[in-house]
């Protein structure tokens, strides 16, 4: 029991223990922030028809709680995910397989850990939660319990049904990484998405989430207020329009059901049951053997067999052209990836080309370019990532020259797989939709390079882009970065002012890292 | 050619340095750095190469201040880093095409110059397949050919034999001696064995500091009539060990053959000729 604590603790520990955390806290932070709109904001995250609650404690703590639910359960997954690829790569499995530590054993240390991890920034958000019922205070009196409820009962069994799908993705899609976003991207989309018209004990014990309890109460008080069957529908999101406008009602929170509770524990002993399965099928960390096997790829092997006569060189000439670097560049954008990959990009291209204009450039560009979402995030981290940094920054110039290369070649693939759109809106003479996509991808992939600069790993871009194309998907205005809802010259301008404010900040950040090495 | 180190320092914080008031001249020629395992050796040839900045002091190339001006260093270097990594999607010709492109080389003729070091490097064969499923070996290899891609003026080698075999060692340092003919060449190991054959001068590093540099003979001078070896019995060892500085042990069946330095002979101890090794050993140890 004390080697499995320890190896519990080392794992968070050794995650926890990042800079890059340390910016996923920030960001929660301003996330929680923003679950409760300040008075007089001009959105509302949860609304029930006209109908928003009172800032008292029920509806503070319940509504940053299902927020917190339905928000880590998103981003949770890509947050966590990749802590057995870690130790694939890291080569402390190999250490790992040969101690006496169970395949169900080190699984469930993997998950505790990961739950642990989201867990925290729960923490975090909780703690925001109570500083916001201050800070918007309406004169209802403080009760922590109101705090309390919803955070053990909904989201830490989230949390923790979360943390092992993370584990289970990993060990049956073993170092696909891209498969395991896109198909917990859907995964979610279906969990969410199900039972949401139906208000029946049955459903809220199925929901995973255990947001829809709240949702239903939510709406059960607002009839009963106003005595009105049509309420006209729940928004749950960042719903732009006029909250000033918005009734208002009195939330008392939830009486949970006994049998409700005990779902939510059954979702925990679920999630270790489906460990348990999962530890039958667990690797083990034999993934080279697995991987020699199932691929035909042999080492190659030569060695060096003749002196080697330096003086027949041939003598090159100094070149400082970019040309050759954002031609690499751009092949091992290319490259990166499983080439079934391309497949899908391909028939994104293909539905850019014959959908409708509307759906082409509010829904299908955003997946495809989605798609592309950890070729981007290793554009300026592929470096430290494959150690060739040692070479990179010793290069000649490397800001003027490296740093520019990537970003180009970045926006190089962006407008290439949205060459379809942007010749049916030339043929159109839409130079308005034409600009706007040249910025959104330009936009995308200095944010890409910025996060990747500030954290020098993937995983926040990754989490940003996945939030980003989830809120475009779902028609959210504050996220279109592409110009798909806004066709106003004036948005264009915001946009390329942000570009030039992220492309500024990773280049001076960039700067003072390479000074500083 | 020259490379003056000046009194350099790299302070990771408070107590702890990386290197410590550093100063080393160089002119052309093959300079091997030897160290055990945190000695600083890694630490130095990164802030030479420029991808490590020095806390004080200052490394000049010619009178020019590199620390300043790292450009000046890295038009005319070529490095090969201890623990350096590929991208295992491209294949040997592109990547090497990369690091030109990256060290700001082109022209007419990098096609035949990377064909040729390919060539050289039995790499050929192999060119046009991923890198990702190369040997350790030929990964070393790559490294060597991205190295002498721009015709450098400067060399520095952090530990360049490991994965290569004990054929391929001596190949390897064939290369080296006829590179130094007209450059700076910094091989940097904590294998003596990789240096003594074709160091014109060598340092020896411990803790971050300079113990001494000379060249060979002069080092080797240090232990000169202080080498010795003596056999006796397994018991007895132990405690010899513990009052002399050994430079080596051999164990046959009952007894133990001993290496050994001292300034004072013993009845059955049996003079020998000192080496670099022994040279080494005796600096660092004692």
């Amino acid at each position: 029991m004390k080697n499995f604590i320890t190896i519990i603790k080392s794992d968070y520990l050794q995650r926890t223990r990042s800079y890059a955390f340390l910016i996923t806290l920030c960001i929660s932070l301003a996330v929680a922030y923003s679950f409760i709109p300040a008075p007089g904001a001009s959105y509302s995250t949860i609304r029930i028809g006209d109908y928003l609650g009172f800032y008292n404690s029920s509806w503070i703590g319940y509504v940053t709680a299902l927020m917190t639910s339905i928000f880590l359960s998103l981003v949770g997954f890509y947050l966590v995910n990749g802590t057995i690829k870690n130790d694939i790569n890291s080569k402390v499995g190999q250490i790992i397989a040969t101690t006496r530590v169970s395949n169900f054993g080190y699984l469930l240390s993997k998950t505790i850990s990961n739950f642990l991890v989201l867990c925290t920034i729960a923490i975090i958000i909780f703690i925001m939660s109570i500083i916001l019922f201050f800070l918007y205070n309406e004169g209802f009196s403080f009760e922590i319990l109101q705090f309390i409820t919803p955070y053990s009962i909904i989201v830490i069994p989230s949390l923790f049904f979360i943390s092992v799908l993370a584990v289970l993705f990993e060990v049956f899609f073993i170092q696909k990484s891209i498969l395991q976003n896109v198909l917990f991207f859907f995964l979610f989309s279906i969990m969410a998405l199900s039972g949401s018209t139906d208000d029946t004990s049955k459903n809220f014990y199925l929901d995973a989430f255990g947001t829809k309890i709240i949702t239903s109460q939510m709406e059960e008080t607002v009839r009963s207020t106003v005595g009105q069957e049509d309420l006209g529908g729940l928004n749950i999101g960042f719903v732009l329009g006029n909250v000033s406008e918005a009734n208002h009602f009195l939330f008392d929170g939830v009486d949970f059901p006994i049998g409700y509770i005990l779902s939510r524990i059954g979702w925990i002993i679920f999630g270790i049951l489906l460990l348990g399965l999962a530890s039958l099928f667990f690797h083990r960390f034999k993934v080279k053997e697995r991987f020699q096997l199932k691929s035909k790829k042999t080492l190659l092997q030569t060695k060096i067999d003749n002196d080697i006569d330096i003086s027949i060189l041939p003598k090159v000439a100094l070149s400082f052209k970019i040309l050759p670097l954002i031609k690499t560049e751009f092949i091992l954008l290319v490259r990166s990836g499983y080439k079934w990959l391309w497949i899908l990009n391909i028939a994104g291209m293909l539905g850019l080309c014959f959908a409708p204009l509307s759906i082409a450039h509010q829904m299908i560009l955003p997946i495809l370019w989605f798609l592309q979402v950890s070729r981007w995030s290793s554009l300026v981290t592929k470096e430290r990532i494959f150690s060739t940094h040692f070479f990179t920054f010793a290069s000649y110039q490397p800001l003027k020259r490296l740093l520019l290369s990537q970003v180009l070649s970045g926006i190089l693939l962006a407008l290439l797989l949205a060459l379809p759109l942007l010749l049916r809106y030339m043929i159109q003479l839409d130079f308005m939709h034409i600009t706007s996509i040249i910025l959104g991808g330009i936009f995308i992939v200095s944010l890409a390079v910025l996060t990747g600069i500030l954290t020098k790993g993937k995983k926040l871009f990754e989490i940003l882009f996945f939030m980003i194309t989830y809120a475009n998907i779902n028609a959210i205005p504050f996220t279109d970065y592409f110009g798909g809802l806004h066709h106003q010259y004036s948005y264009l301008g915001g946009i390329a002012i942000l570009v030039v404010i992220l492309l500024t900040i990773s280049y001076s950040i960039r700067n003072i890292e390479l000074k500083r090495i | 050619m020259k490379l003056d180190i000046q009194n350099v320092s790299k302070k990771y914080n408070s107590n702890k340095y990386g290197l410590k008031e550093y100063t080393l001249n160089i002119e052309n020629g093959i300079l091997g750095l030897l160290g055990p395992n945190g000695a600083g050796k890694s630490t130095l040839l990164k802030m030479i190469a420029t991808i490590s900045k020095p806390s004080n002091g200052s490394i000049l190339l010619n009178k020019n201040n590199v620390v300043k001006d790292p450009n000046y260093m890295r038009k005319q270097l070529g490095y090969l880093p201890q623990d350096f990594g590929v991208y295992p999607n491209l294949n040997a010709y592109e990547f090497l095409e990369y690091m030109a492109a990256l060290k700001g080389i082109g022209g007419s003729q990098l096609k035949q110059r990377i064909a040729f070091l390919l060539e050289g490097l039995n790499l050929t064969e192999v060119a046009k397949k991923p890198i990702g499923n190369y040997s350790g070996g030929m990964k070393q290899r790559i490294g060597i050919a991205q190295a002498l891609l721009n015709h450098p003026k400067i060399l520095l080698f952090d530990e360049p034999t490991v994965g290569l075999d004990p054929e391929e060692r001596v190949r390897f340092r064939n290369l080296i001696s006829e590179l130094a003919n007209d450059c700076i060449v910094i091989l940097s190991s904590h294998i003596v064995s990789d240096i003594d054959t074709i160091a014109d001068q060598v340092a020896i590093m411990k803790e971050g500091r300079l113990l001494c540099q000379g060249n060979q003979k002069a080092i080797i001078n240090n232990v000169k009539n202080k080498v010795y070896e003596i056999t006796m019995n397994k018991e007895d060892t132990p405690n010899f060990i513990k009052q002399h500085i050994v430079l080596n042990t051999i164990r046959k069946k009952d007894t133990v053959t001993v290496r050994y330095i001292s300034d004072t002979s013993i009845a059955s101890a049996i003079p020998c000729e000192a080496t670099l090794e022994d040279a080494y050993l005796y600096t660092t140890k004692k």
